[in-house]
């Protein structure tokens, strides 16, 4: 990677050296995580104001209309909303600190981060296959496409990854799983208790193709920019093939914009995981979040929209590390 | 670098004449089978449940027995009317605010590049069920509200890019130099440049805002009317088995309605970049 980078490291001792690499990379790691827990705390206050603030009272929404003014008086004292407003954002920073945030209501006795933990391992091994199975067939493409293999068809590997990147995911995934599981039958239909892999396998590779899509597309943005490097030149004089100038030379120079653009997708890919979960009803962090939301259970609610945000916040900073990691040019 | 890629992912220049007519078409018919109520979403003839496509009712019929074609209509029209307004809100806040922090520089351009990087890459799926869980009974003004929180990002971005190229130029100098106020600048002399970079925005945007909406509804957080394209697509969903003209009409009429949006945003973009406006 240092072909991309300039290597003037300054003179001095080695172990000075080293120790002012170990500060900097702890100053960054600090620094990113400072910025995550911010953005996590502001979505925190954001739910916690929304359920507040805005017009109507929390105990109705729970209880119901025909609830009685006892009943609701009750579970505004165990919801801390009969407290004055800075003492209950006390609790609640405090609660998110040490990782409390009360008891399911529909549930009691079983705190809410227990049900959202519960659901998190479905969710995360959904999203990650996306995103690996994303990554590998967009770059895949993206050098198909660079590459002289494919001759004038290349084009086609463009128009392909524009014409998916405009097609939302709530199009086509009910229609591939409509002709691929109700009727050619080579995957599992939608609420198959036995889906297993391949339901697992299905619904990250319907949630990794858009992603694929905007992967193709700048990667092969960023394989057009580094095309006429020298350092590509000098690879082909050593008599590299094309797929080796590709692969080992021109791909890692131009990971940055890739790993961005993962990055920035992490956000639809939630939403996407969402509508998903919805489809094949897969247990996991969207179907929690919606249970929670049609039962009203606004302590699991709010568990689960936060932790979501911090896994989500979490995803982005460690896209953005890996970034700073492979490209020198980054590091500030 | 991504609005790089996006122009570089434009294969073939801008779309064929004819097909700028399309979305229009597309809304104008859905608006005159609205205002005709010929059909009703809400009128159920539960002995036609899930009965296939006819001549009397051409889309086939879903749950219930509602008329497909009519429900489509409906729900698209109210669609595109939310996706539009939130668009104009995203583009009237969004691009003063990129081009004038661009204008400001400094530690303002600063902020406001890192804000919009922030928002950008939030989840608005989260954030729409945080306020949506907030309310009693959600309508679609919410979820405008919603969209609109983190719609003007992208707006602001691209602002703030383009403006970065533009606030050098001899006629924005020369507007400083016989003493344009700042405020006067970027809205005489900057937003007017950057339209054509921001019609397609207006486009993607309105495009987006269809597909959230009908994915919100889609899982169970849609407007308590229940006229939206998610609803189609729930029943289709269900039915998958016995009816499945209704997933196919529910899948075609989101694809539809965001591609046309997207086509809308992008037929103004040429007409505007080849001809540049002097001010």
């Amino acid at each position: 990677m240092s072909r991309g980078g300039r290597s003037d490291a300054p003179p001095g001792g080695r172990g000075g050296e080293r120790r002012a690499a170990a500060t900097r990379v702890a100053a960054v790691v600090v620094g990113r995580a400072g910025e995550a827990a911010l953005v996590v705390l502001a979505l925190a206050t954001l739910v916690f104001l929304a359920l507040r603030l805005l017009p109507g009272d929390p105990a109705a929404l729970v209880l119901g209309d025909q609830s009685s003014e006892e009943e609701r008086a009750l579970l505004r004292g165990k919801l801390h909303l009969d407290e004055p407003m800075w003492l209950q954002y006390a609790r609640f920073v405090r609660g998110l600190a040490t990782l409390d945030l009360g008891e399911s209501v529909r549930r009691p006795g079983s705190p809410a981060l227990d049900r959202v933990l519960d659901a998190v391992g479905p969710t995360a091994s959904l999203a990650s296959l996306a995103v690996l199975l994303g990554a590998a067939i967009g770059i895949s493409a993206a050098v198909l496409g660079a590459g002289p293999w494919l001759g004038r068809r290349r084009g086609w590997v463009d128009r392909a990854a524009t014409a998916l990147a405009a097609t939302p995911l709530l199009a086509f995934a009910p229609v591939l799983t409509f002709a691929l599981a109700a009727r050619l039958r080579v995957v599992p239909l939608p609420g198959d208790p036995e889906a297993g892999a391949g339901g697992l396998l299905f619904a990250s590779g319907l949630l990794a193709l858009p992603l694929a899509a905007h992967v193709a597309r700048v990667s092969r943005a960023a394989l057009d920019d580094v095309a006429r490097a020298q350092f590509l030149g000098v690879a082909r004089a050593k008599g590299g093939s094309n797929a080796r100038v590709l692969w080992i030379h021109a791909l890692p120079a131009s990971i940055g914009p890739i790993v961005t653009v993962v990055g920035t997708q992490l956000g639809a890919l939630l939403g996407g995981a969402v509508v998903l979960e919805r489809l094949f009803e897969r247990r996991g962090l969207g179907t929690l979040i919606l249970e929670a939301y049609a039962s009203r259970d606004l302590p699991v609610l709010e568990a689960a929209v936060v932790f979501s945000g911090a896994l989500f916040v979490g995803a982005q900073q460690l896209a953005a590390a890996i970034h700073a990691a492979v490209d020198p040019r980054v590091r500030r | 670098m991504t609005s790089r890629a996006l122009s570089q992912g434009r294969v073939g220049g801008g779309p064929r004449p004819e097909l700028r007519a399309l979305p229009l078409a597309i809304v104008l018919a859905a608006a005159a089978l609205v205002v005709s109520s010929a059909r009703s979403p809400s009128r159920l003839e539960p002995e036609l449940s899930w009965a296939p496509p006819s001549w009397a009712h051409p889309l086939g019929c879903g749950e219930g027995g509602v008329d497909l074609l009519a429900l489509v209509a409906h729900a698209s029209l109210r669609a595109v009317l939310l996706a539009a307004c939130v668009a104009l809100v995203g583009f009237v806040v969004g691009c003063p605010l990129g081009a004038g922090a661009a204008v400001r520089r400094g530690r303002f351009e600063r902020g406001v590049a890192r804000a919009c990087d922030l928002v950008q890459a939030f989840p608005t799926f989260l954030l729409a069920l945080v306020v949506l869980s907030a309310v009693r009974s959600p309508s679609r003004v919410h979820l405008g509200l919603v969209f609109v929180l983190t719609a003007w990002a992208p707006f602001a971005r691209l602002a703030l890019a383009q403006t970065r190229v533009l606030r050098d130029q001899a006629f924005v100098e020369a507007a400083r130099a016989i003493g344009v106020t700042p405020a006067r600048v970027v809205l005489r002399h900057l937003v007017p440049n950057l339209l054509g970079v921001v019609a397609v925005q207006l486009g993607a945007a309105a495009a987006a805002v269809v597909v959230s909406e009908a994915a919100l509804s889609f899982v169970g957080f849609g407007a308590r009317d229940g006229v939206s394209l998610g609803v189609v697509l729930d029943q289709g969903v269900s039915a998958m088995l016995r009816a499945p003209h209704v997933l196919l009409v529910g899948a075609a009429a989101v694809f539809v309605t965001s591609v046309s949006l997207m086509a809308a945003g992008r037929a103004f973009d040429p007409t505007f970049a080849r001809r540049p406006r002097r001010k």
